[in-house]
């Protein structure tokens, strides 16, 4: 048990993605403002980031970047995951920024953002083309 | 009451996760499986190879260049679908 608890604190920066992680599942799923639901999917896209370059680092390491000046070894951490994340952001971007184009237009339509507004909404129009 | 079963599972896959982060390898000790022998590569052969002092970059730029190219392609689509969405008189 002491053991367990002594591995958790060693790997404490996973710890502050999975906190992370949690933050924006929860937001996602609880929230039925449509801008809260893309700030949480950001928030666990960020916990992801973290995770990545937690893991390639090695403590007492430098950023990956050859200093001709310096002598002797030093230890560099690892590029890939940092270079791997920068497509992350990239398709993070995408995806934000395609949702909040389609908020906009879902609010050009219904004049709102929630989307139990909007479910309320299109029943009613429904309910009202039914009886016609 | 949602709010409620919501949290309750959150916590159920917050536990599990949790007590795999006590099996994950040690953070920032050097012998990881993250630290192989691909980043060994990088690190000794990135000025050899691409002439690029930041290794970070001859990744993306150089040994990495298709993957680059191709997302170049995901922000395109992205941009098309944009401002298909919000194109004027469609409605």
């Amino acid at each position: 048990m002491g053991d367990l608890i002594n591995r958790i604190l060693q790997n404490y920066p996973y710890i502050f993605a999975l906190a992370l992680f949690g933050i924006g599942t929860f937001t996602v799923l609880t929230h039925s403002n449509l801008l809260k639901k893309v700030i949480g999917i950001n928030i666990m896209e960020g916990s992801t980031y973290l995770f990545f370059i937690a893991a390639g680092n090695i403590r007492g390491g430098v950023a990956p970047i050859k200093d001709m000046a310096s002598q002797g070894e030093v230890i560099h951490v690892n590029p890939l995951p940092q270079a791997l994340m920068l497509t992350g952001i990239v398709v993070s971007v995408s995806v934000t920024a395609l949702s909040l184009a389609l908020i906009m237009r879902l609010y050009k339509l219904y004049g709102t953002v929630d989307a139990r507004e909007i479910h309320q909404i299109r029943n009613e129009v429904r309910a009202s083309g039914n009886s016609n | 009451m949602s709010r409620n079963i919501a949290a309750f599972l959150l916590v159920c896959i917050g536990v599990v996760m949790f007590l795999a982060i006590a099996e994950l390898p040690l953070y920032g000790s050097p012998d990881t499986p993250v630290q192989n022998y691909v980043a060994e590569r990088y690190i000794d052969g990135a000025l050899s190879d691409t002439g690029a002092l930041n290794m970070v970059a001859s990744i993306v730029i150089d040994y990495r260049a298709y993957d680059t190219l191709i997302e170049t392609t995901v922000l395109f689509t992205s941009i098309i679908a944009v401002f298909l969405v919000l194109k004027k008189g469609i409605n």
